[in-house]
Order: C-alpha cells, then sequence, then structure tokens
C-alpha cells in the first residue's frame, strides 16, 4: 500500500510539475498569440494596399494600351482614307484641269461663232431681199435644206451649247473646288459655295433615274460670312453626311411602295444660320427611315458601318466627328427619330485661334 | 541489425525527465548497447546532468544534439518543454560522432574540425551526415560550406540549427557528455544505410518584389535603397517586427519562380540593417513571405511523402523530423497536427524522432546540393535491407 502511494505521489508530483510550467508557457503563447496576430494584420493591410495599387495601375496600364492601340487603327483607317482622298483629289483636280483647256476653246469660240453665224444669216436675208428670184437651182437647194428652219434653229444650237458650256465650266468649277488640293491652311471660305459644289458632284445621284425617284433638296441659307476652315476638309464631312442621307433614302425608298414614295418624296433640307457672333450652324436632314436607336451610340465609331462589306469603310462618319470636333474645335451631332428621318448639325466657330487648335 | 528506439518525457525536471527516457529506451533494446544516438531538449533543462546520465548508462556513446524550440517523437508526439532521445544499436551501420568549435570565428574551420574528427574513427566512407549547429553565433551557410568542403559535396547533409525558446538568447549542443555553444557538432553515418530525403516549405511570398540593394554576408543594410530595417518595418509595423521578424522571413528568388528563404535573427536599430540566419546575395530580387497553418500542414506530408517515395528499401527502420520554428510558432495549438499528419503516412510503430530548428539543412530534392533554408520541414527516412 505504501509502495501505491509513494507511486501516486510521485506521479502527482509529476503532473503538478508538467501543468505549472504548461500554465507558463499557455501564458506566454497567448501574448505571442496576439502579436503575431496584430503583426499579420498589419502585414496583410499593407499587401492589400499594394495590390490594390497594383490593380489600379494594370487597369490604368491596360487602359493606356487599349486607348493607344485604338489610336494606332484610328490612324491607319485615317491614313488609308487620307490617302483616297488625296488620290481622288488629285484625279479630279486632273480631270478638271484636262476638261478645261478643251471647254475654254469651245466657250472661248462660241461667241465668234455666234458672230459669224449672225453675220452670215443677215447676209442670206439681204440676198433674198434684193433677189427675189434666184436661179433655180438655188431655190431647189434653198429648199433642200429648208434655209427657213436652218434660219431658226442655227441660233438655238449656239445657244444651247452656250448653256451647255457653261454647265462644263461650272462642273469642272465645282470639281476643283471641292479637291481644293492648294489648300492646307485654314481660310475663310465660303460655306455655301463648298454644299453647292458636294451637291454638283452628287447630281447623278439626286437625279431621277430608271431605279430611284428624284431626291429633293431644299436649300435653306442664312446669311453667312466666310468662315474660316479647312476647306476641303469640311467639304468632305459634306460629302459624308450627305452620301449617308442618299443611302438612307435609297434603302428607304426599297421598302415603300410607287405610291408612299409619290405621297411623300424624298427630300434633304440643308439650313445654315449664325447660332452668335462666333459660331456658325449648318443641319443637313433627310426624311428617311432614321437610325435605330440601338445603334446611334455606335454612328461615330471608327469601321462602324450598316453598309454591306465592300460598301463603306465605317469611317466616314469617325473622321467627319474628328474634322469637326478635333480640327475646327466644333460640335458633331446628330437627331434622329425612327420613321421621321435624321438631321446631322455642324458647328463650327467662324475664326479658328491657332493658338487653341495647337 | 539495426535497432531505433526512442525516449521522450515531458517532467520539467531534469532527473526524472532523463530517467523516464532512459527507461523507455532501455525496454525495447532487450540489453542491446546502443553505439549512437540523437538529444533534443528544451533550453532550461539541467543538460549536463541529462547528458551525464546518458554517459552513465552507455558509456561512450556517440551522441550528438541540440537545444530546440519544441521536440517531436512517436511516443508523446509533440510537446514543449520536453527531452526526447533517440539511440541506435547495430552492427551494420557505423556511427561516429565529431565537434567543432568555435564557430563564431571560422565557421568552416569549425566544420571541418567536426567531420576530421568523426572521420578519424573509421576508415569507412561516410553516407550521410546530420548536424545542429548553434544558431545564434555564426553563419549557417558557411558552416554548411565547411561541412561540404570536408565530406565532398555528394554527401548528403540533413539537420537543422539548434534552437531556443524565441529569445534568440543562447542556444547549446551536446556531444557526448559535453554541453557546448559556438560549435558544430556532427553524426556520420557508413555501412549499409538506406536512406532518403524530403523537405517542403508552405511559405508564399506576398510583398511586392523588391531588391537587395547593399548587403554583407548575412546582414542586410538596404532594399530598393532604403534601410532594411524600415523595410520590414513598413510592412510589419514596428512593434510586429520587434516582436515577429523571424516568422515572415524574405523570399530570395533563384529565377522568376523559384526562392528559398532567409529569415532574419537580429536587427540594428542605429545602422538599419537586418541580419539574416545567412548569407543574401546582392541584387537578390526578394519579397516578404507569409503562410496560412493550412499550407504549412500541406507542406509537411508532401515533405514526408517526397521521402517515402524516394525511400530505396522496403520499408524505413525511423525517421528524423526538423521543422522550423516559426512553423510552430504560426500552427500554435495545431503543431500537434503536424506530426499527426505525417505519422499517417508512416507504419504504426515505426521510431521518429524531431525537433523545431532555426534553420533546416538538407538537399531541396534527392541526390540534390544540400542547402540552408529556413521555415521547411524536413523528414529523414532511414533503415537498412
Amino acid at each position: 500500500m505504501n509502495n501505491q502511494d509513494n507511486f501516486i505521489q510521485i506521479q502527482l508530483e509529476k503532473t503538478n510539475r508538467i501543468l505549472q510550467k504548461k500554465l507558463e508557457r499557455c501564458q506566454n503563447e497567448r501574448c505571442q498569440l496576439e502579436s503575431d496576430i496584430a503583426t499579420k494584420e498589419f502585414l496583410l493591410k499593407k499587401v492589400i494596399c499594394e495590390l490594390e495599387e497594383s490593380q489600379t495601375d494594370l487597369q490604368q496600364r491596360s487602359q493606356d494600351l487599349e486607348n493607344t492601340l485604338n489610336s494606332l487603327h484610328n490612324m491607319q483607317a485615317q491614313m488609308i482614307q487620307s490617302e483616297k482622298m488625296s488620290a481622288l483629289g488629285q484625279m479630279v483636280a486632273g480631270i478638271a484641269h484636262e476638261i478645261n483647256n478643251p471647254v475654254s476653246f469651245i466657250y472661248g469660240n462660241l461667241s465668234h461663232l455666234s458672230q459669224y453665224t449672225h453675220d452670215l444669216l443677215r447676209l442670206v436675208q439681204l440676198y433674198h431681199r434684193y433677189f427675189p428670184n434666184p436661179p433655180a437651182e438655188i431655190q431647189t437647194e434653198r429648199k433642200t435644206i429648208d434655209l427657213e428652219f436652218l434660219e431658226k434653229d442655227a441660233i438655238m444650237v449656239l445657244q444651247s451649247m452656250n448653256i451647255g458650256t457653261d454647265r462644263i465650266r461650272d462642273i469642272v468649277l465645282s470639281l476643283r473646288n471641292f479637291s481644293r488640293l492648294d489648300e492646307s491652311e485654314f481660310k475663310a471660305v465660303d460655306i455655301h459655295e463648298g454644299i453647292d459644289n458636294t451637291l454638283m458632284i452628287l447630281q447623278h445621284r439626286l437625279k431621277a433615274t430608271d431605279k430611284s425617284p428624284e431626291i429633293q433638296v431644299i436649300r435653306d441659307y442664312g446669311n453667312l460670312s466666310n468662315v474660316e476652315c479647312y476647306a476641303g476638309q469640311v467639304n468632305q464631312v459634306f460629302m459624308n453626311i450627305l452620301v449617308n442621307a442618299i443611302d438612307a433614302l435609297g434603302e428607304f425608298n426599297a421598302k415603300r411602295t410607287y405610291q408612299e414614295i409619290r405621297d411623300n418624296p424624298c427630300r434633304i433640307t440643308i439650313r445654315t444660320s449664325v447660332v452668335d457672333s462666333q459660331w456658325v450652324k449648318i443641319a443637313i436632314a433627310d426624311n428617311g427611315s432614321g437610325i435605330p436607336e440601338s445603334i446611334q451610340k455606335q454612328i461615330f465609331n471608327p469601321f462602324f458601318t450598316t453598309k454591306p462589306v465592300g460598301k463603306g469603310t465605317g469611317m466616314g462618319m469617325a473622321i467627319s466627328y474628328q474634322i469637326i470636333t478635333e480640327k475646327h474645335r466644333g460640335k458633331l451631332e446628330f437627331f434622329s427619330t425612327p420613321g421621321e428621318g435624321t438631321e446631322f448639325v455642324v458647328q463650327i466657330p467662324m475664326q479658328q485661334q491657332v493658338s487653341k487648335v495647337l | 541489425m539495426f535497432q531505433v528506439v526512442v525516449g521522450h518525457s515531458d517532467d520539467p525536471d531534469s532527473e526524472n525527465a532523463i530517467a523516464e527516457v532512459l527507461q523507455e529506451c532501455n525496454r525495447p533494446l532487450r540489453g542491446s548497447i546502443p553505439q549512437a544516438g540523437l538529444l533534443f531538449t528544451a533550453i532550461d533543462f539541467d543538460h549536463t546532468l541529462i547528458l551525464q546520465r546518458i554517459q552513465d548508462a552507455f558509456p561512450g556513446i556517440e551522441l550528438i544534439g541540440g537545444t530546440t524550440n519544441g521536440e517531436i517523437s512517436s511516443i508523446l508526439e509533440f510537446q514543449q518543454d520536453s527531452l526526447t532521445l533517440m539511440l541506435f544499436a547495430t552492427d551494420e551501420v557505423e556511427i561516429w560522432a565529431g565537434i567543432g568549435r568555435g564557430a563564431s570565428k571560422n565557421p568552416a574551420l569549425a566544420a571541418q574540425e567536426a567531420i576530421a574528427q568523426a572521420k578519424a574513427k573509421s576508415a569507412s566512407t561516410p553516407q550521410l551526415c546530420l548536424t545542429f549547429p548553434d544558431s545564434l553565433t555564426s553563419n549557417g551557410v558557411l558552416i554548411l560550406e565547411g561541412l561540404k568542403q570536408s565530406l565532398g559535396e555528394h554527401i548528403p547533409i540533413i539537420g537543422g540549427m539548434a534552437a531556443d525558446d524565441y529569445t534568440f538568447d543562447k542556444t547549446y549542443q551536446f556531444f557526448q557528455g559535453e554541453v557546448l555553444s559556438d560549435s558544430v557538432p556532427v553524426l556520420l553515418f557508413s555501412g549499409q544505410l538506406l536512406f532518403s530525403h524530403g523537405v517542403a516549405s508552405g511559405w508564399t511570398p506576398i510583398s511586392q518584389r523588391s531588391r537587395v540593394t547593399k548587403v554583407d554576408g548575412n546582414v542586410v543594410y538596404e532594399i530598393d535603397g532604403q534601410r532594411a530595417l524600415d523595410f520590414y518595418q513598413h510592412y510589419l509595423g514596428e512593434e510586429g517586427f520587434a516582436s515577429n521578424y523571424a516568422i515572415h522571413a524574405l523570399a530570395v528568388f533563384d529565377d522568376q519562380d523559384h526562392f528559398y528563404m532567409r529569415a532574419p535573427n537580429g536587427y540594428d536599430q542605429q545602422s538599419g540593417s537586418v541580419t539574416f540566419f545567412s548569407d543574401i546575395p546582392e541584387q537578390a530580387v526578394v519579397q516578404i513571405t507569409d503562410a496560412t497553418r493550412e499550407n504549412i500542414l500541406s507542406a509537411s506530408e508532401t515533405s514526408l511523402k517526397n521521402a517515402l517515395a524516394d525511400y530505396p528499401g522496403v520499408e524505413p527502420t525511423a525517421a528524423l523530423l526538423i521543422s522550423c520554428a516559426a512553423r510552430r510558432r504560426i500552427l500554435g495549438t495545431l503543431a500537434r497536427l503536424e506530426y499527426q499528419l505525417v505519422k499517417t503516412h508512416l507504419p504504426k510503430a515505426l521510431p521518429c524522432c524531431g525537433f523545431y530548428a532555426y534553420g533546416e539543412i538538407a538537399p531541396l530534392v534527392g541526390k540534390g546540393q544540400t542547402q540552408f533554408h529556413n521555415k521547411t520541414f524536413v523528414t529523414l527516412l532511414m533503415g537498412t535491407k
């Protein structure tokens, strides 16, 4: 019994020693643990901050890269477009020049020809008055050539030729003005002239053909002073807006009956006005089907087009937007009501301040 | 014959504890005399008395060991404030101990002396070296370099740096009957020993990548051009750094994806330098690390699985487990799980012994170069045919 008591005593003493040691350690380790947790929290907060910074940084870099890529795409597309426009401009200018020379011969000689014809006809009439009974051979020839008709018609032919050459000269002048190859700087120009030139070039698409009815053009021009701009580029904007309007009207017609087209003929209305002492406004509206709301936000996006593959580059409106907003510090916006039509409104300052543009 | 026995006592009284341990070891030995042993004890035992009792029981035993930050065995599993002894009784394997002194003055020379002393006791070529050097007086990498030079680079070295109770004050090493500091004890194995090893960490780099811009050996002065101390305090806070710097080691990157770890063991307020357990190269890319308890436990399991997969024999006779003190600290009450998890992959009766160290030594892969690392779990499986 004593031995067993002794053993129990020894075991109890050992357990007591162990428990005391463990208690001591427990206390120490609790403090240690609290300190560990505090440090860990501190570290994690720092790392979370760093990660957030790094994430923001990455997002910024990603955005920068995306912007750069978009700029490059735009630049590439603009270069292509600009090359095309430049080539087109050169061609137009070349054709205009080549036509201008022969037309000038005709135009310059027409007045002489008219004078000579009048002189000759007067002489024939004098002969007729003083020799009312000419020999039979002359009388036969008079009848053969129908001298009376010839006398009247020759004058009309000459008048018709005069009108024709005038029109050719107008077209040539429009082509030269439209291409404006010589103008790389701001120049005060007549905006109406630019619009008219553009309409002249698009005349073939506005007139009635076998396939499409006529598109009426209503010019409601305000009293504008000359506007400082890159004339060639502004004409390009008018061209883009008008071509889109003509295309939209064509598509609209394709869905309408003959009667519907007769009741509500296609129309493009061009209104210009002075906004205030510094700004002018050019509004070009069509009465087509309007732009669906779902794509309205994309109209000025590069490469956005509703036209079939190969028909449109999708750059027209993007470039127009850039020409107006960036190069002329103006505004280009549109208002479209499905079923009623679309109106593009260009607003540009009458005078460009070079320092601001730079 | 290659018999391995283990004893483990959590009695805080040194006399009682060693008596209990020797009793536990003697039972399965059944009269066999062990030639060598490993002793791991908590810092506040009477180590001289313990060694004396072991020498009394087994005179002339080739024994090495050291103080720890926690002890492990197959008897009491994970413990603190305990002592554990592993003994080898064998006629198939030769085991010889050596000691190198004055590691702080010349770590390489101390290492060479230790190896020379152990080698002098046998003509056999060593197969494996175990070592438990002082962690606070010298530089682990330099000690390891000295050991490698003396042994040859192809001999694996497994070990851990002796530790204390997170006071970073003083550690002790054991050699035969001597209690030492600033020393390098080694135990060389030669003969028919079969063994394999595994290492894993579980630590993850979490801060931004930075570059070490001024360093002298294991003393880092500047990181990213700012004082190393400021760099650490930025992440851990001033108080947090002072009490927890050893836990948040630096991941030192070998390349973009692979890193090893270096844990701080001191700092100097005036110069703003942080001292590490071993060297960090200048211009090295570093990150402060952290670990979750889940990752630590999973890594311990990986370490054992790797060792088991590489074991050349049928079944190991014993296992030596060396884990980092920082692992124990983060694991807290889950530290016992580290051993329990490992145990599930080992034969039930396999004698295991180990400790929590201030730096581990082992090749990172089988047949690879031995390296010094922090925050790892090292498994060594031993046996014979």
